[in-house]
């Protein structure tokens, strides 16, 4: 007999997964929760939350992500990676802290699953070549042998005949978790498949199918005979177990969590691009806006969150940076769009003309330093253009969970409007302004700024001048600096990298010099330190390191007023010294 | 990990400590009372002065086991034991209320338990519209410390926004609160109450073990309210612990994990962690899965 | 206004919170200290229900006791439609007079042995949580059936009826008494159908249905 852990078995039937339910089920010991998510992708999760060991299925399903119940992790279909932490709203989830996830494939009314199954899941020729009816299922306080056993020697009429009870039964073995039983009458026969889940040592449920639909007039009779001859052999079955000594319960073994997991989360370790995409669709969102839907050529994409963005790295050496638009459980691809820049150095120009649908790129994991707080009771997402980008994941993320927002949209003309599918399931909450001056453009701003409230938040991105105003009127009307959030395109500021000063790093005990010319991005990763990094131009945030002793020489715009004031980070590819030193906690 | 739940207890830390047993005023001189501790079967009865007397059901001697009364409640110890219990000392402040508000069933070990009533990311999801309401679910940075002296487990400087923090509360307010770990199976919060600006109210459980992952939990208050009745006080506190026993009970494993990589923490559980981390350095064995 | 003579953790008062929530019906609810204050058990108590028990319900000097007696009687005078106690349809009413029989035994078995873990009561445990299953195997098959006819309630209407009421109480808080519902996918999925009505409450121990 095989090791059962390399077999697929059935964990639930299809109708027990309705819309937004999460089934409770059992196999080898092991306890999962079942969904399905409203793209009908069926999800067979371990059924333990990674935070502190809560069932899953006490959870929420809203069709996208599964909730916990004790303090609202959430989780995104298929990938089961988390996706919010509510009691730290401002900080994006490590990407790795990802639920444990077995396969799952629909067939024969049932959802086939398991420990580590190797091959496909079985192919019944019988019911292949039928049109398969799945009967209900019993669960039994017996082991799968036991029931087996009890199945061999089990009786029931052929539709046509059901009032009968002389049926002649013949056995077909289907391996070692299933078999097949005729029944054959004076002018009628039936075949049933029985597969036997093991639930635990001591428990199973026996899921039956038979081999042909019965007439819709007759399905109900049918379902009705095998639930009690079905019953009856439970009654047996049981019987006959408690005649045994009862067998010590299955163990699942748990995985441990990383050991980057186990503390704090750690910051990733350095720019690369270890993921393969191809270009499944491309088309024309916008005037000058060409969007991209990528899906994995390998593993499945890893989870990301609103207001993430992925480095893709283009055919000719560009990296360039591009915002995830996905709303929440929308995990089967990335779809980003990508402004034809009119000074492009190379890279939004190579986008659009040199990049083709079934084309692969290399893409980074996705990063997130635009973070999308979930606690607010209002939130405004003001976009300019392209900038567009981050808002439409974020705004999909407020939409289900009933959280009030409004995106103010700003754009040249009709025709640049990008991503026409996404805005309208957004109704009203979007307010498009079209072609307004800078000045038209402010007093629009300070309109759609004015009345700050606690617990508000503002979430700002597109061009440098806009931002700028708008940095300056969210500040004229009241709005905390915490409150209000910037992603740039790009840092405009003219760089002064002149001065040279020495850098400490706290944990290593290694003091090194940084040279005017050179960034200390450069210093680090010349010295063997592995430092992520996206934009290397100071917007982005990727290149973070905290600060313990020493001044600042701040000369990104990722950094709010307050972060700056603060003093206790800085963006390692930009920004220096004004004092002769630095101690990072590195 | 493979969770093995132990029939009694061979911890010598958890058998040295004194454990809660019951309220004293449900002990009675004409009846001879059952209950089990750490897997023995206890009988108990009050002598002829009113006093406890607790002792082994299957001692053919009925060899009095040591008790203390205090805080409402009769305290046992199977070993040998400390000599005092952990002080509170606004129980004798003499415009407190000290009143029991019951006791409750969990299928959980003690320390799953404690965690629980430690954690304050859970209240808008499990004490929903009292305790916490969506959207205010941030957990802000707070500090923990053991003290040196006594080397109770300190979680200090929490804040917390609720909806309705009390029965004495008409609206929502950030409250303030203390949280201390002065045994490993009982634990006490000191929380802000509306009616007195530099007081706080003291809120205890005090969790006797029944088995490695069966607790009887009892709640102790000790309250500046003077208007709310008895009946009032309990059935606030019953419905929000009538809350967590549900998530208590669907967490697996039953019995606590002290390996860090067992589970995830984020920086709202510190003072999870530190309890861990104190639980290990006690060497505490019951109701925990030790670090390998 | 009508009083509700109440404890929280009751799932026998919860009953009633239901279907008055459920109907609409204003009322105020009387806090018992049932437990640990044994206030049920006490003279002053016994004046309103010699039985000493809850809950019992005062609809302006009209006095009754018995869970499910006062579901019959909420629900027949205060449900104008006539859906939730369906008086008008001799065949509904039987069946929602035998499920209500079928909701004392839940209550003697599953919400029996909630007791016995949650308040200490002196029952057989074993015999509950065995009795409880049977019971739970039964509805399980029967609701299961119900949704292949493409009917949600316990009764064979297209409406709950207070028989639904009656056990859903018992049924959604049997895994604090220790018994699971892992074999009961269909009693599972009705409890869904349950939080999902219009009116629904909770308690505690019982969660609301997800977010839409
Ligand atoms: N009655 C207390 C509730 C205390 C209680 O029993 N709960 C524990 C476990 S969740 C806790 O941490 N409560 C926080 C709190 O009391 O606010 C209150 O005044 O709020
Ligand atoms: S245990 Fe799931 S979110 Fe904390
Ligand atoms: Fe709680």
């Amino acid at each position: 007999m095989s090791d059962p852990r390399s077999l697929w078995h059935p964990v639930a039937t299809s109708i027990d997964l309705p819309q937004h339910h999460i089934f409770h089920g059992q196999l080898l010991g092991r306890e999962v929760a079942v969904w399905r998510a409203d793209d009908d992708f069926v999800n067979v999760w371990e059924n333990r939350c990674l935070h502190r060991g809560v069932r899953l299925s006490i959870g929420t399903n809203d069709g996208n992500e599964l909730t916990c119940r004790y303090h609202g992790w959430r989780y995104a279909n298929r990938s089961a990676g988390c996706t919010y932490i509510p009691a730290h709203p401002a900080d994006a989830p490590a990407r790795t802290i990802c639920n444990r996830t077995f396969p799952a494939v629909e067939r024969y009314g049932l959802v086939w699953s398991g420990e580590d199954p190797v091959g496909e899941p079985p192919l019944v020729p019988m019911l292949d070549d039928g049109t398969p009816f799945t009967l209900r299922s019993l669960p039994v306080n017996a082991s799968a042998e036991i029931v087996l056993a009890q199945l061999r020697d089990h009786r029931f009429q052929p539709v046509g005949a059901l009032d009968g009870d002389h049926a002649a039964m013949a056995v077909t073995e289907l391996g070692d978790f299933a078999l097949a039983l005729t029944a054959t009458g004076a002018n009628y026969h039936s075949t049933a498949v029985f597969f036997v889940q093991p639930v635990d040592s001591d428990r199973s449920v026996i899921r039956a199918v038979l081999t042909d639909t019965p007439a819709d007039s007759e399905q109900i009779a049918v379902l009705r005979h095998h639930a009690t001859r079905l019953g009856q052999l439970v009654a047996l079955a049981e019987t006959a177990a408690t005649d045994q000594p009862a067998p010590e319960p299955m163990v699942a073994t748990i995985d441990q969590v990383s050991l980057a997991l186990s503390v704090m989360p750690e910051r990733e370790t350095n720019r690369s691009a270890p993921l393969r995409v191809q270009v499944a669709r491309k088309w024309e969102t916008a005037h000058d806006i060409m969007a991209f839907e990528l899906v994995s050529t390998g593993n499945p994409l890893p989870t990301f969150q609103p207001g993430a963005h992925i480095d893709v790295h283009l055919p000719n050496g560009l990296v360039r940076q591009y915002s995830i638009t996905n709303g929440p459980g929308d995990t089967a691809c990335y779809r980003i769009g990508v402004k034809l820049e009119a000074e492009s150095t190379g890279g939004s120009q190579a986008l659009h003309d040199t990049v083709n649908e079934g084309d692969v790129l290399a893409i980074s994991e996705p990063r997130n330093n635009f973070p999308l707080r979930r606690d607010a009771l209002r939130t405004v997402f003001i976009a300019g253009g392209i900038g567009v980008t981050p808002m439409l994941a974020m705004t999909q993320a407020l939409q289900p969970m009933g959280l009030a927002f409004e995106l103010h949209y700003f754009a040249q003309a009709e025709e640049h409007l990008a991503f026409d599918e996404i805005r309208s399931t957004l109704g009203d909450y979007v307010t498009v302004h079209l072609g307004l001056s800078p000045g038209e453009t402010s007093a629009e701003l300070t309109r759609v700024l004015q009345g700050y409230d606690h617990a508000n938040q503002a979430y700002i991105c597109g061009p440098g001048p806009m931002l700028e105003a708008a940095r300056t009127i969210a500040a004229e009307a009241g709005w905390p600096d915490q409150a209000v959030h910037f992603e740039y395109f790009k840092n405009t500021t003219e760089i002064d990298d002149s001065s040279s000063f020495e850098i400490a790093l706290a944990r290593s005990a290694v003091t090194l010099q940084v040279p005017s010319g050179t960034t200390i991005l450069e210093v680090l990763r010349d010295h063997g330190v592995a430092m992520p990094s996206s934009c290397e131009q100071g917007a982005c945030g990727t290149c973070v390191v905290p600060v313990i002793e020493g001044d600042i020489d701040h000369q990104d715009v990722h950094l709010k007023q307050t972060e700056r004031d603060a003093g206790d980070q800085i963006m390692t590819c930009v920004s220096r010294a004004t004092s002769d030193r630095l101690v990072l906690d590195i | 990990m493979t969770p093995t739940v132990a029939t009694t207890c061979a911890d010598p830390v958890i058998l040295d400590q004194w454990h809660p047993l019951l309220p004293l005023d449900e002990m009675t001189a004409d009846n001879v009372g059952h209950t089990i501790l750490l897997g023995e079967q206890l009988s108990y009865q009050l002598d002829t002065d009113g006093a406890p007397v607790v002792w082994l059901a299957a001692d053919a001697d009925a060899t009095a086991l040591p008790v203390l009364v205090e805080y409402l409640y009769v305290w046992v110890c199977l070993g040998s034991p400390p000599e005092a219990l952990f002080a509170i000392p606004e129980f004798a402040e003499p415009d407190r209320r000290n009143i029991h508000a019951g006791t409750i069933g969990v299928h959980v070990s003690a320390p799953r338990a404690i965690e629980n009533f430690l954690d304050m990311g859970h209240f808008p999801y499990v004490h929903t519209d009292v305790l916490g309401a969506e959207p205010h679910t941030e957990v802000a940075e707070y500090d923990v410390h053991i003290d040196p002296d006594t080397n109770d487990v300190w979680a200090t400087e929490c804040v917390f926004y609720q909806p309705r923090a009390a029965t004495t509360s008409t609206e929502g307010q950030m409250s303030d609160y203390l949280y201390r770990v002065p045994h490993p199976y009982c634990v006490i919060l000191y929380k802000t109450t509306p009616l007195a600006a530099e007081r706080m109210d003291v809120i205890a459980l005090f969790c006797r073990p029944i088995a490695e992952d069966r607790i009887e939990a009892h709640m102790f208050l000790c309250l500046l309210d003077p208007d709310n009745s008895e009946t009032v006080i309990r059935k606030f506190q019953q419905t929000i612990f009538g809350q967590d026993k549900p998530i208590l009970e669907n967490q697996y494993p039953k019995l606590l994990p002290l390996d860090p990589r067992a589970e995830t923490p984020i920086r709202a559980d510190k003072v999870a962690i530190a309890y861990r981390r104190w639980l290990s350095d006690l060497g505490v064995t019951y109701g925990v899965i030790p670090a390998a | 206004m009508i009083k509700l003579y109440d404890y929280e953790l009751s799932a026998n008062c919860y009953k009633q919170r239901l279907i008055l929530s459920l109907l609409d019906v204003p009322y105020e609810s009387v806090p018992v200290d049932f437990f640990p204050g044994l206030e049920h058990k006490s003279d002053e108590f016994k004046k309103i229900n010699p039985l000493g028990h809850i809950p019992v319900i005062d609809d302006d000097g009209y006095v009754l006791w018995d869970a499910h007696a006062i579901l019959v009687y909420l629900a027949a005078k205060y449900d104008p439609s006539g859906q939730w106690y369906p008086t008008g349809d001799p065949q509904l009413l039987g069946e929602a007079a035998s499920w209500l029989l079928f909701a004392e035994g839940t209550t003697n078995t599953a919400s029996a042995a909630r007791l016995y873990v949650n308040l200490g009561y002196d029952f057989d445990i074993d015999v509950c949580r065995a009795g409880a299953h049977r019971l739970f195997r039964v509805l399980d098959e029967h609701l299961w059936f119900r949704e292949r006819e493409g009917l949600d309630w316990v009764c064979s209407g297209s409406h709950p009826t207070i028989a639904d009421i009656a056990i859903f109480p018992d049924v959604v808080l049997s895994e604090e008494g220790g018994v699971s519902r892992l074999d009961y996918p269909a009693l599972r999925r009705w409890t869904d159908r349950v939080k999902a009505l219009p009116g629904f409450t909770i308690m505690p121990g019982v969660f609301p249905v997800g977010t839409s």
